[in-house]
């Protein structure tokens, strides 16, 4: 689905990402974890076009297309998705309506009819229910006034309405409680297929006995330096990341 | 030798115009002259004064004008109409009232008359109060020279809003209206004013509105400007508010080459409440400013001011909020705010918001912000699949629209959102 190769990127000069390789197919899911600061946003923020990022050298293939030659929007509407760890709020903007054009523009881009307002409504219960996300805050401005574990399942009923190919989730666990990382892992479960994949990117190996991954990789320093299968995610749950600094250090 | 030159420049703008013959009746000869005699002491207004430090007006006084009365409009005057929404019409073609094509109430609520129908006592003691004759330029032309007056006197609470729809068409031409709009004791009204402007080139719109809002009344105006090309526009709106009253204006600028608007709002009595809000979002080279007078002179009152732009292109936005809180006014909650997005690095937005206090025992605030638009949010939207063109119309939509939700009338607050483009 998706294979990451060499990827370079810096922000005002800086080299964040050192030479990033990640293939992940179709019915996969993948865990990247690595210690703060080590570029999981940024490979993320990169992912997903954004252009503050400079990609000095290296290619992405996104299910045969060149993704890095496509703008955020495009790359939406090509099926990639990004769960933001810090979503932000956006007073004035409602919630359904701006789904409803993201939806339609999408439908639009592939040369469908916008959506009937009553399908998105039955779509919205549905999927709002799947993360158990009230329905009055989806009146609401995006995010605005939401808890923090209301903004993340915001994210993910987003994720359920737009039904991405590659989803990329980066710390959607942190600051959730246990019952609220349940739900939002029962989301991505649910929605969870032999035709999409996930990247979910956490800090800490707990969202990973619910969402389970096929393989884990640890970024640190803007690089996978290992990878292995969920066995390691034990692992570093059980030895930190020193172990890990060292063996790159060394 | 400059002062003779300017004052030539002066009779020779207003020769032209005078050299059509207005109505003139005994009652009013007294107010042109007044008029006249103001014009003739002051110059047209350079960018040295500071009333008009960014608005430049040769623009407009570089041209001669005509007042042109039509028999037959060319445009449709269908597209300013309100959905769902019934109102009293009050149509004025390039200053002139038209009948035929108004609609006017047959009650004992609302009275609308021509000036020439008004009593000498009526017209005195309303006619040019707390204008500002003596330091606007223009104001003293519109006194000298209005086109044609319209008095309108709610006397309880009216059923329908007015809508009073000025229609501008021809070169060169200038339209001058004149009205007065007045609320009696514990009446209630709503003023909507729409612009509409087909086949118009060097237009020069010079309209001058005074408000009487009585004692424990309500007046609502409303004025929504979305001007097609060949409109040079100057708006003067001034209101005095008696006790227990409540006044609030709206200005939502879609359009318009040129637009300079003047709100001033005296407040007389205790226990008042004024609004003011206003949206303005000029591209291309559009020039529109905003500059208003909030002036508290009696205690015990609240004043609410929000004005919030976008500037895109090479347009220019301005902004002056004067809030005064006199001596005896004390016990005063007045806010003032006025924020803008600039959309481009050629925009240009000035904007100058003045408070001047002269009791102690009073709560206000005024701030004034200049930014970009939330990139951050921009790539948010993005990244759910909206174009950054809708990205971008969504959020601007969302800055603007606070304003624009403040519309107390739902028919009308849903037609200028959607005119925004905001759903
Ligand atoms: N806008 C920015 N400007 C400069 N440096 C940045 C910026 N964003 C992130 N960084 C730096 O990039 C590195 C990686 O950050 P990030 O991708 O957020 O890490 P992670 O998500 O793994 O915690 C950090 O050292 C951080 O300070
Ligand atoms: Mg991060």
């Amino acid at each position: 689905m998706i294979s990451i190769k060499n990827l370079h990127a810096s922000i005002d000069g800086k080299e964040i990402l050192k030479g990033i390789n990640l293939e992940v197919k179709a019915g996969e899911v993948h865990a990247i974890m690595g210690p703060n600061g080590s570029g999981k946003s940024t490979l993320s923020s990169v992912l997903a076009g954004n252009e503050d990022y400079e990609i000095t050298e290296g290619s992405v293939d996104f299910m045969g297309e060149d993704l890095l030659e496509y703008s955020t929007e495009e790359r939406a509407r090509m099926g990639v998705f990004l769960a933001f760890q810090y979503p932000i709020e956006i007073p004035g903007v409602s919630n359904m309506n701006f789904l409803r054009t993201a939806i339609n523009e999408t439908r639009e881009s592939r040369g469908e009819e916008p959506i009937a307002a009553k399908d998105f409504l039955a779509m919205v219960k549905e999927k709002s229910a799947l993360v158990e996300l009230d329905n009055s805050l989806l009146k609401r401005y995006v995010n605005e006034g939401f808890s923090g574990g209301e903004k993340k399942r915001n994210e993910i009923f987003q994720m359920a309405m737009l039904e991405p190919k590659l989803a990329i989730l980066d710390e959607t666990d942190s600051g959730l409680d246990i019952d609220a990382l349940k739900i939002v892992s029962h989301g991505v479960n649910t929605l969870k297929n032999q035709e999409n994949a996930t990247i979910v990117i956490t800090h800490y190996q707990r969202l990973l006995d619910y969402i389970v991954p096929d393989f884990v990789h640890v970024l640190y320093k803007g690089k996978i330096v290992k990878s292995g299968t969920k066995e390691l995610a034990l692992e570093l749950e059980e030895k930190g990341y020193d172990w890990i600094k060292e063996e790159v250090n060394a | 030798m400059s002062s003779t030159l300017t004052t030539n420049k002066v009779e020779g703008f207003v020769s032209h115009i005078a050299e059509n013959n207005l109505a003139v009746w005994n009652e009013l000869k007294s107010i042109r002259q007044s008029g006249l005699k103001a014009i003739k002491s002051l110059k047209f207004p350079t960018t040295r004064d500071e009333y008009w430090k960014y608005s430049r007006t040769t623009k407009i006084t570089k041209n001669h004008y005509h007042f042109s009365q039509l028999d037959s409009i060319k445009g449709d005057l269908s597209k300013v109409k309100i959905e769902g929404l019934d109102t009293y019409e009050i149509v004025m073609v390039n200053g002139f009232f038209n009948a035929e094509l108004s609609s006017l109430p047959k009650n004992d609520i609302i009275e609308i008359k021509s000036f020439e129908e008004c009593t000498t006592e009526e017209l005195t003691s309303y006619f040019s109060q707390n204008l500002d004759t003596i330091t606007n330029f223009f104001s003293a032309l519109n006194t000298a020279y209005f086109s044609e007056g319209i008095m309108i006197v709610a006397k309880g609470v009216c059923d329908k809003p007015v809508h009073v729809i000025h229609y501008s068409e021809g070169n060169n031409v200038i339209s001058q209206p004149r009205n007065l709009f007045i609320t009696e004791k514990n009446a209630e009204l709503s003023i909507i004013k729409s612009s509409i402007n087909q086949n118009t080139e060097n237009f020069f719109y010079n309209s001058v509105n005074e408000f009487f809002i009585g004692e424990n009344s309500h007046m609502n105006y409303y004025v929504i400007q979305n001007y097609e090309e060949g409109m040079n526009v100057i708006s003067t709106n001034v209101a005095t508010q008696e006790k227990n009253s409540n006044f609030s204006a709206y200005n939502y600028t879609l359009k318009g080459d040129w637009i300079r608007n003047n709100t001033n709002i005296f407040v007389k009595g205790e226990n008042c409440e004024s609004n003011l809000y206003g949206a303005y979002q000029p591209k291309g080279k559009q020039h529109i400013d905003n500059h208003t007078i909030m002036d508290h002179i009696m205690p015990n009152c609240e004043s609410n001011e929000h004005y919030k732009g976008t500037v895109d292109d090479k347009a220019t936005g301005v902004f002056n909020g004067k809030v005064f809180v006199r001596k005896d006014a004390q016990k005063i909650n007045a806010f003032q705010s006025n924020n803008n997005i600039l959309l481009s690095d050629d925009a240009t937005m000035n904007s100058k918001p003045e408070l001047e206090i002269y009791a102690d025992d009073v709560k206000c605030s005024h701030g004034s912000t200049s930014g970009q638009l939330d990139e951050e949010a921009v790539f948010y939207l993005q990244s759910r699949g909206l174009s950054k063109e809708s990205a971008t119309a969504l959020l601007i939509g969302a800055f603007l629209g606070e304003v624009v939700e403040k519309i107390k009338l739902p028919e009308l607050k849903d037609k200028v959102l959607e005119m925004y483009g905001m759903e």
